[in-house]
């Protein structure tokens, strides 16, 4: 009795320290939490998604991993319309398998624009979803949800105009 | 009879209205709120839903002067200086189609857009294909063809930006509506950095588009003379309408240009760039999208006035669904009837197939 009444107790001690040790983040970190320097990461990456993503138009074989044909991801998703960062992963036909956004996006670089694609991991897949979500931020999540869809940014507003001028 | 009516100017319109037009335009101003939304639910639909509301007029006022013809519509083949690109063997699938269309058109408008980047090779292609069609076409620019050199070799290759035919008893206008004020200026930017913004879909630096100035007063004298029982045609790069101004889905002088063209009894305006089947109608003016030889757009987030006007779910796996070519049917009454001609038939809503009324 007293090993079981021991075994439980020692389990809900293990359980309330990884608990707390999931609200306080990582113990080895060595950043203080800044909330508005994490954003600040994340928009260095949406603003690298963006250059991304509008490259390519008409700059066809400059920029092989992305696009040799000319097109590039702006040309058919403007403000990465239609992208729908809130339905995956879902099973897609063109996959032909339950994938992520980040599959598709490798699907339309190869398939429609001709490149040669990045690695799922890579700063560059990872800038491109950033962008995506971003500019879909506000969608309810829909996991498979596979209905033509407008992109989900407010009218008139989408992504804020840097110093180049451009959005 | 409409020059011996007296005229008031509006100075900084440069617009001038007749005594009828003033007060067509008064009535059409105090549509802006409520009445707009009136004027979206009481147009234009496809024959089976039977919805003719506001076209009796037309039918009892046009007339026996037009006899009835076919021309047909193609725009939007953002053709690359890239051999054996797939958009060419698209370009070309819509100019055979055309030209196995039965009855033959009567001529072929093209609204815009030949080009992506601007380059004279893009749009030496485009005129290559377009030479291949069976009967006389006339072309518009689109934003895509102009500002790489500012239209220079697209007006060395199609002429004039602004003109108008009259044709079987009706009148056929294309204009250039993808005039920008200078952006480029300022910032020192190169020609390719200039095209470089344009051909970006969400260019905010870039400012809305329009005919400006010159254009109003080039239509203005246009249809000066034009009687109001003619059936006007009216073509344009983007939409005479606010559709989705962050995707320049407007045109910024619309509404000068619709007080222009407030006299007659119908307009049909047909346009570019939106690449989808949309549909609206404000007060005498049916206006009809058009869908591309290139790629489709999603629809904008905004509502569609006609929603039932529009194209069905894409597969982005197909690269042909949701483009295609159209043929627009001129009655003897002076009305329009838009038909979509799609790569893919199944693209599009059976209520669509059967023709939107104009």
């Amino acid at each position: 009795m007293r090993i079981k009444q021991f075994s439980i107790t020692g389990t809900t001690l293990i359980l309330l320290s990884v608990l707390v040790l999931l609200v306080s983040g990582p113990a080895h970190s060595k950043e203080p939490l800044d909330d508005a320097a994490d954003f600040d990461k994340l928009m260095e990456a949406v603003a690298y998604g963006d250059k991304l993503w509008h490259t390519g138009e008409g700059v066809g074989g400059k920029h092989k991993k992305l696009s040799t044909n000319g097109l590039g991801c702006a040309n058919c998703h403007p403000d990465a319309a239609a992208t729908q960062p809130q339905s995956w992963p879902k099973y897609q036909t063109n996959l032909g398998k339950v994938g992520t956004m980040r599959d598709m996006f490798n699907w339309c670089i190869q398939v429609v624009q001709q490149g040669q694609g990045y690695a799922l991991d890579s700063k560059e897949m990872i800038a491109m979803e950033a962008y995506a979500t971003y500019m879909n931020r506000g969608a309810p999540l829909n996991p498979g949800m596979n209905a033509q869809t407008s992109p989900f940014v407010i009218s008139g507003e989408g992504y804020p105009t840097n110093n180049e001028g451009n959005r | 009879m409409e020059d011996k009516e007296s005229k008031i100017i509006i100075p900084d319109k440069k617009i001038i209205f007749s005594d009828k037009e003033k007060i067509s335009r008064r009535d059409f101003l105090g549509l802006s709120a409520k009445g707009a939304a009136a004027t979206m639910i009481a147009g234009v639909f496809a024959p089976s839903v039977g919805s003719m509301i506001g076209l009796g007029s037309v039918a009892e006022a046009a007339t026996k002067k037009v006899k009835p013809f076919t021309f047909a519509v193609l725009t939007d083949g953002h053709l690359y200086d890239i051999k054996d690109h797939r958009f060419d063997a698209m370009f070309m699938d819509a100019v055979d189609m055309v030209n196995k269309m039965n009855p033959r058109p009567d001529m072929v408008i093209y609204a815009g857009d030949i080009g992506q980047s601007g380059l004279k090779a893009e749009l030496v292609k485009g005129k290559r294909m377009l030479d291949k069609l069976k009967m006389p076409y006339k072309v518009i620019p689109g934003e895509h063809d102009w500002y790489l050199d500012m239209g220079k070799a697209w007006r060395s290759l199609f002429g004039d930006e602004n003109w108008s035919i009259d044709h079987n008893g009706a009148h056929i206008i294309g204009m250039n509506s993808i005039k920008i004020s200078d952006f480029w200026t300022g910032p020192g930017l190169t020609n390719e950095e200039r095209m470089g913004r344009v051909l970006e879909l969400e260019c905010n630096s870039c400012g809305p588009w329009g005919v400006e100035e010159d254009g109003l007063d080039w239509l203005e004298k246009d249809v000066k003379k034009v009687s109001p029982d003619t059936p006007v045609i009216f073509f344009s790069h983007s939409p005479l309408w606010d559709y989705y101004p962050r995707w320049n889905f407007a045109t910024k002088d619309a509404p000068e240009i619709r007080d222009i063209l407030r006299k007659f009894d119908n307009v049909m305006a047909v346009h570019g760039h939106v690449h989808q089947v949309v549909f609206n109608k404000i007060g005498n003016i049916s206006s009809v999208g058009t869908s591309s030889t290139s790629w489709p757009w999603p629809y904008p987030p905004v509502d569609l006035p006609y929603p039932h006007i529009r194209h069905n779910r894409l597969d982005p796996g197909d690269f042909k669904d949701g483009m295609g070519a159209h043929h627009i049917n001129i009655a003897k009454d002076g009305s329009g009837t838009m038909m979509y001609d799609p790569f893919n038939p199944n693209t599009i809503p059976e209520a669509v197939k059967r023709g939107v009324k104009l």
